[in-house]
């Protein structure tokens, strides 16, 4: 039910950082909550909140059993929203429905097509028994916006 | 920390002025006692609460019982009154987990009859009640459903067609288990698929089955008119409605979105999205979610039922058919009411209908003494049932709190307490643990929660409702 120790949640410089612009790299961090999970991320372009969206949310689904060396299946998510909060909060609830529907546990995004309020990708990742904890993503909070020359986007996940 | 200023109404009821937060419509009123409150205070519960009061067609105030902790959109604990005519439905104010909620069991045995058959019924119920969300315990519901008429009926669909439950079972649920205007046709393809296999099964996250013994009664005349008495075993259900119901949440929170501008409403927060009552997404999310709820409900019968086939194997079938339910509440609801003479929409998100005595929607049998309220604790404290009282209908749109409330997040108890060291302490105080995971169990430790027995008094000090007994876990099966 919990998200990893925060020790192993930043791929980069804690948030903060001045610089998000191209080439900064992606971090995400869980964010005290006292009944739900809060994610917040920052990268240096859309793309990369998305793909570090769905590093986080891989680790939280795989708990201890990190799959990223028997990674086998690959899965096709199409969604549409009417903006980019909503766009994120679309992608990982297409996720989500797959780890409770298939045990799908996302692991890399291997491609990736945005378009105006359009989302297409392709993730890898393992078949197994990912931890049941998501019950679904909520918009309360949610963002996803420019911010110091690249993006940050908040997330709150209802457990 | 939140620096909201609070007016002081008496010794348990707190008030947020309506202006202190932009667009409340009316003021915001908290029922907590000084300690509670500085708990509370410790996140956004209430900037959450101050936000309900933005809502349109909200009446008199917009409320938090004393268990409230921050959630998403509502706080957890949070009540809303709204105007039949001119509100608006929140499937935020209701939550992902529609009609969540908690059924006892009461068993026709002392703590000392079930003896050393104690362990041996645990490990029964365990291995019959599925548990966990994806994968294992997902696609073990019970087989034979008919989702539709379980949509639209709710537990009467599994009673006539697999003869699960019994009609006093059904009786003996809030509503009888059947939401009016339920509407299978507005619940999603995706939202039938989640759902799908999922009745007769616990879930995850604070989701439990617990194993009690009725440690002290405190009021006899509520107590015989339940069938309660000190040293009873009972069996308490904590679920709802699975995948089915947090699609259906999903799904509508995307729509009213969507519509907010064409409704002309503003919003604080794109969690509470909403749409007028009497509006084509009011009006289905009414129907999907009263589907949903039916669900719930079916899913808690399904579970007694397999409550009742464990009671069978480990204490003989006569046992299992002197198991009688003794009442079935929804905690995560949105339901038309009368209060006050109005019509309103009551949201009730972490809360419980606690309606008094005489209210003709309360069982004959339970009438004179007060609708039954289920007040789970933590799995190594207490919980309590409680009986309505004429309070609640004066100061809470008849509601209740539903918990002890969450104090600490998943986070901060994992770094406090050890699921195994807490597993070794629960059991050496005559609690048997059964758990998905030992960091699942660690998470749902009783440092995570606010004191119960606190949240009670303040339910009773205020009148919502009175203590008719303590129940004591003696065994516990998380989700």
């Amino acid at each position: 039910m919990s998200p990893p120790p925060a020790s192993s949640q930043m791929s980069s410089p804690p948030a903060g950082s001045p610089a998000l612009g191209s080439g900064a790299a992606a971090v995400h961090r869980w964010v005290e909550h006292t009944g739900e999970l809060e994610l917040e991320l920052e990268a240096g372009s859309e793309r990369e909140v998305l793909a570090e969206a769905l590093e986080a949310l891989g680790q939280l689904l795989a708990g201890d059993d990190r799959p990223s060396d028997r990674i086998g299946a690959q899965r096709t998510i199409r969604v549409s929203a009417p903006d980019p909060p909503a766009l994120l909060a679309a992608f990982l609830e297409e996720l989500i429905f797959l780890a409770e529907s298939e045990g799908f546990v996302p692991c890399a995004l291997e491609r990736l097509e945005l378009r105006a309020g359009e989302l297409e990708a392709v993730v890898a990742g393992a078949l197994g028994r990912p931890r049941p904890l998501v019950k679904a993503v909520t918009y309360h909070r949610l963002a996803f916006e420019p911010a110091d020359g690249g993006y940050r986007a908040r997330v709150v996940l209802d457990v | 920390m939140s620096e909201l200023q609070l007016k002081r109404i008496d010794s348990f009821e707190w008030e947020i002025p309506r202006g202190a937060v932009a667009g409340m419509r009316v003021p915001a009123r908290l029922f907590a006692d000084e300690e509670l409150l500085a708990a509370i205070r410790g996140d956004r519960s209430l900037e959450q609460l101050a936000n309900m009061a933005t809502l349109p067609g909200v009446v008199d105030w917009a409320l938090a019982m004393p268990d409230i902790h921050q959630g998403y959109g509502f706080p957890v604990g949070g009540v809303a009154a709204m105007d039949a005519e001119e509100g608006v439905v929140s499937p935020g104010g209701v939550g992902y987990d529609i009609n969540c909620g908690v059924r006892l069991l009461a068993l026709p045995l002392s703590a000392a009859e079930l003896g050393a058959r104690r362990e041996p019924l645990v490990h029964e119920l365990a291995r019959r009640v599925p548990v966990g969300m994806g994968g294992r315990g997902a696609h073990e519901g019970v087989r034979g459903a008919n989702l539709e008429r379980v949509l639209a009926e709710g537990p009467r669909a599994l009673l006539e067609e697999l003869g699960i439950g019994s009609e006093e079972d059904v009786r003996l649920t809030e509503s009888a288990g059947r939401l009016e205007g339920a509407e299978p046709a507005a619940v999603s393809a995706r939202a039938r698929e989640r759902g799908s296999g999922q009745i007769g099964t616990l879930g995850s996250g604070n989701h439990f089955l617990e194993l009690q013994r009725v440690e002290r009664i405190f009021e006899a005349r509520a107590a015989r008119a339940f069938g309660l008495s000190e040293e009873q075993v009972t069996v308490l259900i904590h679920s709802g409605s699975r995948g089915l119901g947090h699609q259906v949440c999903s799904d509508y929170v995307k729509r009213m979105d969507r519509a907010l501008a064409r409704h002309r409403i503003e919003l604080p927060d794109r969690q509470l999205s909403c749409a007028p009552l009497g509006s084509p997404e009011g009006r289905a999310y009414l129907g999907a979610m009263a589907a949903a709820a039916n669900f719930a409900w079916a899913n808690r019968a399904a579970i007694a039922h397999r409550v009742r086939e464990a009671i069978a194997q480990v204490l003989g079938s006569e046992t299992a058919r002197a198991t009688r339910q003794i009442y079935d509440v929804a905690h995560n609801v949105a339901k038309l009411e009368l209060h006050g003479g109005r019509l309103v929409c009551v949201h009730r998100k972490g809360a419980t209908r606690a309606f008094p005595p005489g209210h003709e929607e309360i069982p004959a049998e339970y009438r004179e003494v007060g609708q039954p309220v289920f007040i789970p604790g933590s799995m190594g404290t207490a919980s309590f049932v409680l009986a309505g009282r004429e309070g609640s209908m004066r100061r809470s749109f008849g509601t209740a709190c539903h918990g002890a409330g969450r104090r600490l997040s998943r986070t901060a108890v994992r770094r406090a307490v050890e699921g195994a060291a807490l597993r070794r302490e629960l059991e050496e105080r005559g609690i048997a643990v059964r758990a998905a995971s030992a960091r699942g169990l660690a998470e749902e430790a009783p440092e995570a929660y606010k004191d119960v027995e606190r949240v009670v008094e303040v339910v009773e000090r205020v009148g919502l409702a009175v203590r008719v007994a303590r129940l004591r876990p003696i065994g516990v099966i998380k989700g």
